[in-house]
């Protein structure tokens, strides 16, 4: 114990805490977070008067059905392909670098690729969501077979097989965090569905997109509230009892997709589209060819890659801080000491309806609202994360045995609430840190000029090349992050935290599983 | 679990079977979405309807989200007719050799823009490029958009020295469509836009325009725009002589309900030769190899 | 001398299931009680009871020593007077601890024979000088009432010792749950032996010998 600190000397929650925070304040002074529109508040009465009034007439519900049956099918197959890749995880340093990218994409871009050549039909949908969600999946099951329970292995008899062994011992043991995880992440499979649907896909985010743009207010409205709705009633209609009938009625209700040509054909065009041009057809051994690559790719990356990089950081740093300050301020809203009775159930509420709001989504009306800056991004990616992470210590925060003479309100929360649960908090915000990144490089697509402005711009000038370029680079960027948030961790110790809620009084299966949703 | 597995193997097989048996293949078109949702719906379930009849097949509008979502439908064969801007109808049939530009607007030949600004610019309209919108936010429609950002930044670099945009003003944006575009600017989150003339004459016919808070500038030179193009192996697929039928169709649409809702008086040939402006300003604008 | 509180057939429990039954006990300001007993006879029971009644005149050490751990030895010293300062010199000591109460926790640190750790983190204290530091912050609380629940339990008999007249010294009445019998004989005025729920022997401790209580301790 003692050599491994000296190893790696510990680091402080307070100096580890500031310097993200001073990163966060130079991140302002450089960001721009203009308020430029003249009138906000004309268009901010609209909405909220078709919040009040939504139109519940104007459904689409064949579009809810879809949202549905998209999640439902993307998540089973990402997480049977996550599965599998799970068993090679800790073993196969292939398996785990071929998870971290396939995470380390955003769906959104993973949906631009594949729309190139299966087009706007069933199978784009799910295998935008099925293919993240496999790296995913690979990743947090495989942490469940290491840290499961083998008390149970020791007592075989020598010579039983990996295989019964697995099947005997280490299934039963984890298949209810499986079960609890999965039926999770179809909650983020829906959401998901909606950022499918901002670009044509016939989902909930479909209609979502046209009502927003053209002020439709009560339409969208009503499709919001049947979305919360939706995912408020998750845990009632998604179960494993639920589950194989929901996949057949999802392959039954799908889309039909309009015929089109081969989907080879298409692949093997889109195929050859995304070899850098001036590769394409040439002559790989002549050095001019080479040449040329570098006069291609030099604009790219001085021009795009790196202000792109450099803003996505900015706003993932200063959205990640606005995150945690906003978590600390809201989880106090369902807890037991902070809430009392009546304000636990509307904070909680408040919470899960700031936390399935689409992240685009608010992005795109707060621009509305706002005008063009990194601000409604900032508002956007805070509200959502800090609600998620807020929720997560409010139950923290009620698990927490305090003395009996403990003190009471803001010195209580001051002085044992937050110390308390500091570690736990700063090891949420680090595993948050990498989706925040990836999140910030998609709304780029929305004007904020992230790495998804240029992958934006690349793609409305039919460059397959250079958006496979830059969709790369958002690829490294979240992996570098992730990698630097896991020695991060390792250096403060917090690490083990967020599985520990499994040795808490109150903590079963299933809330490791939900803790495991952040990651 | 097996019996699970029988039905759903029946139920893939079984759809599989049904897509096999429908021998006409509908006729599927797209448009790119440059304005309200709601009213492209309703102009193209028209235009569907009425070559439905026309044609002999059945005829389907698919709306997408985005400029090269259209053409990214049409160079996968998802659509085989399309609705194109000047710009996206060159990209389109770069993508899809054999493809033919086969009707335009009569307006289509000199189209034009207008830039368009808050009154609180204090900008006054002229017959000058109004050189005045230097330093300003500005907002283009879509990036793909020849009437909402190619001729209008081919314009702006003709008047000021070859300079980007990005170096004339403030702020660059892309407000994704016309409609959208009047809207930034008279909200004010944008001082200065610019959009498709046809847009602004719908967008005021329907009374989405308070001229108190905006206001038309200048009115751009005349380009080439908007055409319908269609795939070459229409003819493969739907039996000789289906694009003759086609293009007949839809030079001889004259009921004033389609025309108004396209802002158009009348559909004339079109040719793909008509557009080579419109492919030598991207390529000097780089947007295109 | 009047009566502290007086208890009469009371019951106290968890959950519906009865701990104590039929206490009847009355103490005056100034005792110093031993509360002593089998583990699990009820002793914890009776010390919680004792302090709703009492909470506004007493400082607690709980058995566990409850400090936290991320916060240093003087944070978890000064949360003794929480509610005696006004909330906002509670969050500017958070940040930047003022010298007046700098020394007034060191003093109460120095009486445990803790006053070099006394910006070190909580988390980094062994068992024993974390349970010093618990009766710290009840001697800096310096309520009248002390309610301590094996105080000592982690120190060695000399140093409990100590310890024990220090925190008998700075409250006017204690009630300390103890399991050490000389030390309890040593350090208190009177005897309580709680066993299965109820109080068995009630006495002053210089009428007790260590004889009279090692019965409620065997088997």
């Amino acid at each position: 114990m003692l050599s491994r600190a000296t190893a790696l000397p510990k680091l402080g929650y307070v100096s580890a805490s500031a310097a993200f925070l001073l990163a966060a304040l130079l991140g302002v002074l450089v960001a721009d977070i203009a308020v430029s529109a003249l009138d906000p508040w004309a268009e901010m009465r609209r909405l909220l008067a078709g919040l009040i009034r939504p139109d519940l007439v104007s459904i689409e519900l064949r579009s809810v059905v879809w949202t549905v049956a998209f999640a439902v099918l993307g998540v089973s197959l990402g997480a049977t392909s996550g599965f599998l890749l799970a068993l090679g995880f800790a073993r196969v340093r292939a398996i785990r670098v071929l998870s971290a990218f396939l995470r380390s994409v955003h769906e959104l871009f993973w949906a631009l690729l594949i729309i190139q050549f299966a087009g706007i039909s069933p199978l784009t949908g799910i295998l935008a969501i099925a293919i993240p969600y496999a790296g995913i999946f690979a990743k947090v099951f495989s942490e469940m077979i290491e840290e499961a329970d083998l008390a149970a292995e020791r007592v075989l008899p020598k010579g039983a097989s990996i295989i019964s062994t697995f099947a005997y011992v280490r299934i039963p043991e984890l298949a209810p965090q499986f079960w609890t995880y999965t039926l999770y992440r179809l909650e983020c499979g829906m959401r998901s569905t909606l950022v499918l649907g901002f670009i044509g896909l016939p989902t909930i985010g479909f209609h979502l997109d046209s009502f927003f743009k053209q002020g439709h207010y009560p339409q969208a409205a009503a499709l919001l509230f049947a979305f919360y709705l939706l995912i408020g009633t998750r845990r009632i209609w998604a179960r494993p009892a639920t589950l194989p009938l929901l996949i057949v009625v999802s392959l039954l209700v799908l889309p039909e997709a309009y015929p089109g040509g081969s989907i080879l054909d298409n692949f093997l065009r889109f195929a050859s589209q995304i070899v850098p041009a001036p590769l394409r057809g040439a002559d790989l051994l002549a050095l001019a060819t080479w040449s040329n690559l570098t006069s291609w790719f030099s604009p790219i990356l001085t021009r795009q890659i790196v202000p792109g990089i450099v803003q996505t950081l900015v706003l993932s740093q200063i959205a990640l801080v606005a995150t945690g300050l906003l978590a600390l301020g809201l989880f106090p809203l369902i807890c037991r000491r902070f809430a009392g009775p009546v304000g636990r159930p509307l904070g909680r509420v408040a919470l899960v309806i700031v936390r399935s709001t689409p992240e685009y989504m608010l992005v795109y009306v707060l621009l509305q609202l706002l005008g063009p800056s990194m601000l409604p991004a900032i508002i956007a990616l805070s509200l959502h994360n800090g609600g998620i992470i807020g929720y997560l210590m409010g139950r923290h925060a009620d698990e927490l045995v305090y003395r009996p003479d403990a003190p009471k309100g803001l010195n209580l929360y001051c002085y044992e609430t937050v110390p308390r649960l500091y570690g736990q908090f700063l090891a949420y915000m680090l595993y948050r840190w990498e989706i925040i990144i990836r999140e910030s490089a998609i709304f780029g697509i929305l004007g904020v000029a992230t790495l998804g402005y240029y992958i934006d711009g690349a793609i409305s000038e039919i460059r397959l090349d250079v958006a496979l370029v830059l969709i790369l680079a958002t690829a490294v960027l979240s992996m570098a992050v992730d990698k630097l948030s896991r020695m991060l961790r390792k250096r403060l110790r917090v690490e083990a935290m967020p599985t520990r809620l499994s040795e808490a009084p109150v903590g079963s299966g299933s809330d490791q599983a939900r803790l495991a949703c952040i990651r | 679990m097996k019996r699970f597995l029988a039905i759903v193997t029946g139920l893939v097989l079984g759809f599989a079977g049904a897509a096999a048996a429908q021998d006409k293949p509908p006729f599927v078109f797209t448009a790119i979405p440059d304005q309200d949702e709601t009213r492209l719906v309703e102009r193209f379930t028209r235009v569907a309807d009425y070559l439905q009849g026309k044609l002999g097949v059945p005829v389907k509008y698919l709306p997408v989200k985005s400029y090269p979502a259209a053409v990214t439908a049409f160079s996968n064969n998802q659509v085989q007719l399309a609705w194109f801007g000047g710009f996206t109808g060159v990209q389109a049939r770069k993508q899809v050799p054999g493809s033919d530009a086969i009707a335009q607007g009569a307006e289509d030949v000199a189209f034009k823009s207008f830039i368009i600004a808050n009154v609180s610019t204090g900008l006054k309209a002229s017959t000058e490029f109004p050189k005045g919108i230097a330093g300003k936010t500005f907002s283009f429609g879509a990036r793909a958009s020849t009437s909402g950002r190619l001729m209008p930044e081919h314009f702006i670099r003709e008047a000021f020295a070859g300079r980007m945009p990005e170096e004339v003003f403030s702020r660059v944006g892309f407000s994704g469509d016309h409609s959208r575009t009047i809207q930034v600017v008279q909200s004010g989150a944008y001082e200065v836009g610019v959009l498709d003339y046809s847009v602004w004459d719908l967008e005021k016919k329907a009374g989405k325009i308070d001229e108190s808070k905006v206001v038309v500038l200048w009115e751009t030179p005349t380009f080439p725009d908007y055409q319908w193009t269609v795939r070459g192996d229409v003819d493969a697929v739907h039996g000789a002589g289906f694009k003759a039928k086609l293009v007949a169709a839809l030079l001889a649409i004259d009921d004033p309900a389609i025309l108004s809702q396209f802002a158009r008086s009348k559909f004339i040939p079109a040719r793909n030769a008509d557009y080579a402006p419109i492919e030598e300003v991207a390529k000097a604008a780089n947007l295109l190899n | 001398m009047s009566a502290l509180i007086a208890l009469s057939k009371e019951s106290a429990g968890y959950g519906g299931r009865a701990v104590l039954h039929d206490i009847d006990l009355t103490i005056a300001a100034g005792e110093r009680i031993a509360v002593m007993g089998r583990s699990g006879a009820g002793k914890s029971t009776l010390l919680n009871l004792l302090h709703e009644r009492l909470a506004d005149r007493t400082a607690l050490i709980p058995q566990a020593a409850a400090l936290v751990k991320t916060l240093s030895v003087f944070h978890n010293v000064y949360m003794g007077r929480l509610d005696r300062h006004s909330t906002w010199r509670n969050l500017r000591n958070l940040v930047r601890p003022a010298a007046c109460d700098i020394s007034a926790v060191g003093q109460a640190l120095a009486q445990v024979d803790l006053a070099d750790k006394l910006f070190a983190p909580a988390g980094a204290l062994s068992g024993g000088q974390q349970q010093r530091a618990s009766v710290a912050r009840a001697l800096f609380n310096g309520r009248p009432v002390v309610i301590g629940d094996e105080p000592v339990s982690a120190l060695d008999r000399v140093q409990a010792a100590d310890i024990l007249q220090k925190i008998c010294a700075g409250h006017g009445t204690a009630i300390l749950a103890l399991h050490d019998i000389p030390l309890a004989l040593a350090h208190t005025d009177r005897i309580v032996v709680i066993d299965a729920g109820r109080i068995v022997l009630d006495a002053a401790s210089r009428t007790l010998s260590p004889a009279d209580l090692i019965p409620y301790y065997g088997g």
